[in-house]
């Protein structure tokens, strides 16, 4: 129930299918789960050490008040040096009861938490491993869900999980071996009372469980119901539905009640036979000791610690039904959790993999690519370019045609279904993948910030850079003096999404990473549009600056962007169908040519410029976009 | 909940006979001689007193439950219907996730109170029943077995009240990891595109380490407080095993008497804790109470006047005398005396730079905002003397950011008619030149749409929400910036649909598309609250030097939009 405190994902925890395991699964799901204990092998011995003496320290009271009943208090037994000793062993059993309570909760907790840190890391860099198309296909919500709401559900397995095992089971034992020992009579009478409770036990766990999951389902819609209403809130009042909105509510409300209500009904039948069963077994205990000690069979002292021991008889059967649940849904968070670790990145480095040189040519040989693997639809079909050092080559098409998909190609992202993409000779796929980083980087279009400062987020690939080396790419780009006059100059927060800062000051902080991250190789997905008119001509001072002497990939949006580039190359339906310079390709009068035209003409007539000529040659271009002296200096 | 407590105190009233009759049994009938109908009877009532108690148990379990849960549903309920009645002034202050808290964890806490509530009281009584018991059975044992007792339920307190903090701070140190993950899984361009994976799995590291200090921290201590918990009542054990011994020696008691007093002592451990608990829990709850009354207390500014009136049927010409507005009162005014009027079936075009008071403006028609002076006329009759419902029936606004609801494509078009028929539905979605799109989604009208349902792209849902208008058949149509997040070249799309809907009906366009605008009859251009020009688009052009400034402002931002979108868009599917 952690995840309700607070923080993100209302409505992280709707029950999935996957929360369900079967019996072969479970043992899997156990197995692995050992292996990757290992480490925390020797901790976890001495804490099930601990977790033992403490137990045994538990069942020694009512033990040692039954032998001082026996040997000191019986009539005609009075001894009492007897009682005097006995209450001195049980002074010293409670104090190191408490010692060995201390120790186990910490020591429990210690190799737990170590465990689920670990797993915490382990899945992260996992995540971090996987390949885009597995980004592409995956939801943000599930992936979270992973790290969250299962990792916690281990928690609850680690935290009492444990515990319950080795308390619960050594009591349980210890009990009936110490009462079989005393008297096996009235130990076999007493076993009598116990089926019920044990039966009933197994029924309640079943039955709750399912309640369990039921409720926590049930709340999530409530809640992402009431997320909804509110964030529909404007459409709500505006069409006067107030009254329709809350009754949808109150039927969710409504039926988490009704969930809740069930689970109590649960627990409100189970509980009193438990209850029931300790007076029962009291009952007969008293009644069968008594004639038990009438034929001299047993003794005062023994009754009266198998009506003592009786709490720790009855309380280790609820316990493990409660274990069960919680081994239960822990089981289904790792079958998730390993499911996640399974999934083999797409994209990953070969054995023996080497550096890219310095420098060289970008090379795309005859590359063919689908984003899911055996589709025979392509998204890129039979496609060749050499890039040379330090050329700039913009890419342009209508969305959708694979100029996107053939820039990521260039940097890695995936990897092609046929043909090679290489630099310097070196095919990306015998590559390092830092070295293709090093020497390859993508600035996305979005400026995406993190939570953090602006120095962090230029570092974002290298927290452990100074901030010197920062400024210094700052400088580069001639952009330090706008960050140094926020309010906190770099220690500047960015919040959520970085709503603090303008859309050209996000997109200045991408471009601050690219050039810190000095790479031989830019691909950009044209930035320089997207702004407000106050930092437009800083971002494109900035883009200037960072490209001076490199190899450049830019998918452009504007013409006038295209012009500016060493060759254009224009890609639709998964083809490139020209590729050269920007007069070459005007004077030989193909598609380019056309769209050229259309724009220049549309320049002439309005002033103004075309954005994305993308869906130009679907023949609606501009319709008459209004603006007057705001072309884009070319 | 009185039901609840009275079998609360009968249980723990039938429960407390049970160990007496324990040391009973064990005195007459195993200590001195052997008595058949004595022992019948003490076994037999301790069973009959198990069986009863038990039962009750079982009556005050479920009965406070169902209590406290029926609590925290009135509440949600409650809180759920004043947030929708509340107004726009409100909810754009108010912040979404600071209102689900509210409404799970606040109300959790609320419930758990509640549940104690009768458990507490039966503890209580217990509690007062055996130190009783105790000491009349013998006072000076009585007392020697319960001076301990005390100081469970004091350390209970200071336990719970050391423990919440640090919980709640692991709480969010545990939502610190999510917004890694979150953020990473997100933004995974950058991180892919940079190579920084490396320092997002630092980032990770640092806070899986934090997460982990702070449950140790935790488990310090409970180790410190559990071992006391448990070892205070052994203490007493000891105690009254001791002297319980010598009095037993001394004949001043009896054996069974001796199990009896263990047998209490154990009875009293549970209660004692649960005490110190709803303490502290109760100082939460509090809390939690008074969050949650400012929710349910916040009055709407916005609500029906005494004596509202009914609209009355007419042409539908709206009429702004002298209209003063601000958003709060130490704010600047965004009106200072507007005057307007607009036609019976007139349709005309509001332009304006951003802040110029364009929105507010189609805003105060529906009376989302309430006016500070002057008035709002529909037909004649003035918003505030209307009935809110039947004003927002007549009045129809499609709004920039459009919402969709988690339901199918039919439901969220008739939303402000859920029974319309199935005809005036698919009219609605030609009219709004959704029809064709509808028919390729994979359910059809049947497709469930929202943030968990099918996605649809801006334009497609703007055409929704435009049908969704034009079920409403509204007698004044309001279209603010609805239009704008669709591509300029993707709008003429929607543009023949807007021209069939504002056909004889007065709408109001709020826009600064050129080719939008011009499909109204005429333009307002306003400016810092005031109308600086109208005319038609063409005079407009022609003779106002500020029209064109604010079209060129505009122009450049809907490319800068424009650019994005399209970047955003193109994700392989």
């Amino acid at each position: 129930m952690r995840g309700m405190g607070g923080g993100p994902g209302w409505s992280q925890g709707a029950v999935e299918d996957e929360d369900r395991v079967d019996a072969a699964e479970a043992g899997r799901i156990v197995k692995r789960t050992f292996r990757m204990m290992r480490p925390h092998r020797t901790g976890m011995f001495l804490a099930l050490a601990v977790l033992v003496g403490f137990t045994l320290t538990t069942v020694a009271g009512p033990l040692i008040v039954g032998y001082a009943i026996n040997h000191g208090l019986t009539a005609g037994h009075f001894n009492k040096r007897v009682v005097v000793a006995s209450a001195l062993v049980y002074l010293v059993v409670a104090v190191s009861m408490g010692v060995l309570e201390r120790g186990q909760i910490i020591l429990v907790n210690k190799v737990g938490e170590s465990f689920l840190r670990d797993l915490r890391k382990r899945v992260f860099r996992h995540i971090l491993s996987l390949s885009m198309s597995f980004f592409d296909r995956e939801q943000t919500g599930r992936l979270v869900s992973r790290m969250t709401t299962d990792i916690d559900a281990l928690e609850n397995l680690v935290q009492q999980g444990m515990v319950i095992f080795v308390t619960s089971g050594l009591l349980f034992a210890g009990v009936i071996v110490i009462m079989a020992v005393l008297s096996p009579l009235l130990f076999v009478v007493t076993m009598v009372v116990l089926p019920p409770i044990v039966v009933a036990s197994r029924k309640f766990r079943r039955e709750s469980n399912v309640a369990y999951l039921n409720v926590r389902d049930r709340i999530s819609q409530t809640l992402s119901t009431l997320q909804e209403s509110l964030s529909g809130i404007r459409v709500v009042q505006a069409f006067g539905r107030e009254e329709s909105q809350f009754a949808h509510f109150v039927d969710h409300n409504q039926a988490q009640y009704d969930a809740n209500l069930y689970a109590t009904k649960l627990s409100a039948r189970y509980f009193p036979v438990v209850e029931f069963t300790n007076s029962a077994a009291t009952a007969v205990i008293i009644g069968f000791g008594a004639l038990l000690v009438h034929w001299h069979r047993t003794s005062i002292g023994t009754v009266s610690a198998f009506v003592l021991f009786l709490a720790y008889l009855i309380d280790p059967i609820q316990q493990f039904s409660q274990l069960f649940n919680l081994v239960q849904q822990s089981g289904a968070a790792l079958k998730k959790i390993f499911g996640l670790m399974d999934t083999e990145p797409s994209v990953s480095e070969r054995p023996g993999a080497v550096e890219l040189p310095d420098k060289g040519e970008l090379v795309v040989d005859r590359v063919s690519f689908s984003y899911r693997p055996g589709e025979s639809e392509l998204v890129l079909k039979d496609v060749s370019i050499r890039v040379a050092p330090a050329e700039r080559v913009a890419l342009v098409g209508p969305t959708g045609a694979g100029k996107s998909t053939l820039a990521k190609l260039m940097a890695r992202f995936y990897d092609p279904v046929e043909g090679t993409v290489s630099f310097g000779g070196v095919n990306l796929a015998d590559a390092t993948f830092s070295s293709v980083r090093r020497r390859i980087a993508v600035v996305p279009q979005e400026g995406f910030l993190f939570h953090g400062t602006i120095l962090d987020n230029v570092r974002l690939a290298d927290d452990t850079t100074s901030e010197d080396e920062v400024r210094q790419a700052l400088r580069t780009i001639g952009c330090e003096q706008r960050f140094d006059a926020l309010p906190e100059g770099l220690q500047t927060e960015v919040r959520e999404r970085g709503s603090r800062l303008s859309a050209g000051e996000r997109q200045l902080v991408s471009l601050a990473r690219a050039a810190l991250a000095n790479p031989d190789v830019l691909i950009l997905d044209e930035a320089t549009s997207s702004l407000d008119p106050g930092t437009e001509s800083e971002v494109e001072q900035a883009l200037t600056a960072l490209m001076a002497g490199r190899t450049v990939i830019v998918i452009a949006h504007r013409l006038s962007t295209a012009e500016r580039a060493d060759r254009v190359g224009v890609v639709d339906a998964g083809g490139l169908l020209e590729l050269g310079t920007h007069e070459e390709l005007v004077a030989k009068g193909g598609r380019y040519s056309a769209l050229y035209q259309a724009w220049i003409g549309q320049n002439r007539s309005e002033g103004s410029e075309i954005e994305t000529f993308g869906a130009a040659p679907e023949g609606g271009n501009g319709q008459g976009v209004m603006a007057s002296g705001q072309t884009t200096s070319s | 909940m009185f039901l609840g407590v009275g079998a609360g105190m009968l249980w723990s009233g039938i429960r407390v006979f049970i160990p007496t009759l324990t040391g009973g049994a064990i005195d007459k009938d195993m200590a001195n001689g052997w008595h058949p109908a004595s022992l019948l009877f003490y076994a037999g009532a301790i069973l009959v007193l198990g069986a009863l108690s038990s039962t009750c148990s079982g009556f005050r379990r479920y009965l406070a439950f169902k209590v406290s849960y029926a609590v925290e549903t009135d509440l949600r309920q409650a809180m759920f219907a004043n947030l929708q009645e509340l107004d726009f002034q409100y909810h754009d202050r108010a912040q979404t996730g600071q209102l689900m808290a509210r409404a799970a964890t606040d109300l959790q806490q609320i419930n758990q109170l509640c549940t104690m509530i009768p458990i507490t009281i039966a503890n209580l009584l217990t509690v007062v029943l055996v130190s009783v018991f105790l000491l009349v059975i013998d006072w000076k044992l009585g007392l020697l077995a319960l001076c301990c007792l005390p100081i469970v339920n004091v350390t209970a307190k200071a336990f719970s009240t050391r423990v919440h903090p640090v919980s709640m701070a692991l709480q969010q140190d545990i939502s610190n990891i999510s917004t890694v993950v979150e953020e990473t899984v997100t933004g995974i361009r950058a991180v892919k595109g940079f190579g920084a994976e490396g320092s997002q799995h630092r980032q990770l590291s640092g806070r899986a380490d934090r997460v982990y200090d702070r449950i140790v921290h935790l488990a310090r201590i409970r180790g410190l407080f559990q071992p006391m918990l448990d070892v205070i009542p052994a203490i007493s054990m000891v105690a009254v095993l001791a002297y319980g011994g010598f009095l037993v020696i001394d004949h001043r008691i009896q054996v069974g008497q001796l199990v009896e007093f263990n047998l209490f002592i154990t009875m009293l451990i549970n209660p004692l804790r649960s005490l110190g608990q709803i303490i502290a829990q109760a100082q939460r709850a509090v809390a939690s109470s008074e969050r949650v009354s400012q929710i349910l207390d916040a009055l709407p500014e916005v609500a029906d006047r005494p004596g509202a009136r009914s609209l009355s049927p007419g042409p539908g010409e709206v009429r702004f005398d002298g209209v003063r507005f601000a958003y709060s009162k130490e704010g600047n005014p965004i009106f200072d005396g507007l005057d307007l009027v607009v036609a019976p079936g007139e349709s005309v075009a509001v332009v304006g730079a951003t802040g110029s008071g364009k929105t507010t403006l189609a805003r105060l028609i529906p009376r989302f905002y309430e006016v500070d002076g002057g008035g709002v006329l529909l037909d004649g009759q003035d918003v505030r003397d209307l009935k809110v419902a039947d004003l927002r029936r007549a009045v129809a606004v499609v709004f920039e950011d459009t919402f969709l609801f988690t339901e199918t494509v039919a439901a969220n078009i008739a939303f402000a008619e859920p029974g319309a028929a199935f005809e005036r539905i698919e009219r609605a979605a030609q009219l709004a030149g959704a029809d064709s799109f509808i028919a390729e989604l994979p359910d059809g009208y049947d497709t469930v749409l929202g943030e968990r349902g099918f996605s649809l792209s801006g334009g497609q849902r703007q055409r929704i929400a435009l049908a969704r208008a034009i079920l409403a058949d509204p007698r004044v149509l309001i279209l603010d910036d609805a239009t704008s997040s669709v591509d300029a070249n993707k709008e003429h799309e929607i543009r023949d649909a807007l021209r069939q809907v504002m056909t004889d009906r007065t709408t109001i366009v709020i826009a600064h598309r050129p080719a939008t605008i011009s499909l109204a009859q005429r333009v307002v251009l306003l400016d810092e609250g005031r109308i600086a020009a109208t005319g038609t688009h063409d005079e407009l052009v022609a003779t106002c030097s500020r029209y064109r400034e604010v079209l060129a402002q505009a122009a450049a931002l809907d490319a800068a939009r424009t650019e994005l979108r399209n970047e955003l868009d193109e994700v392989p599917s």
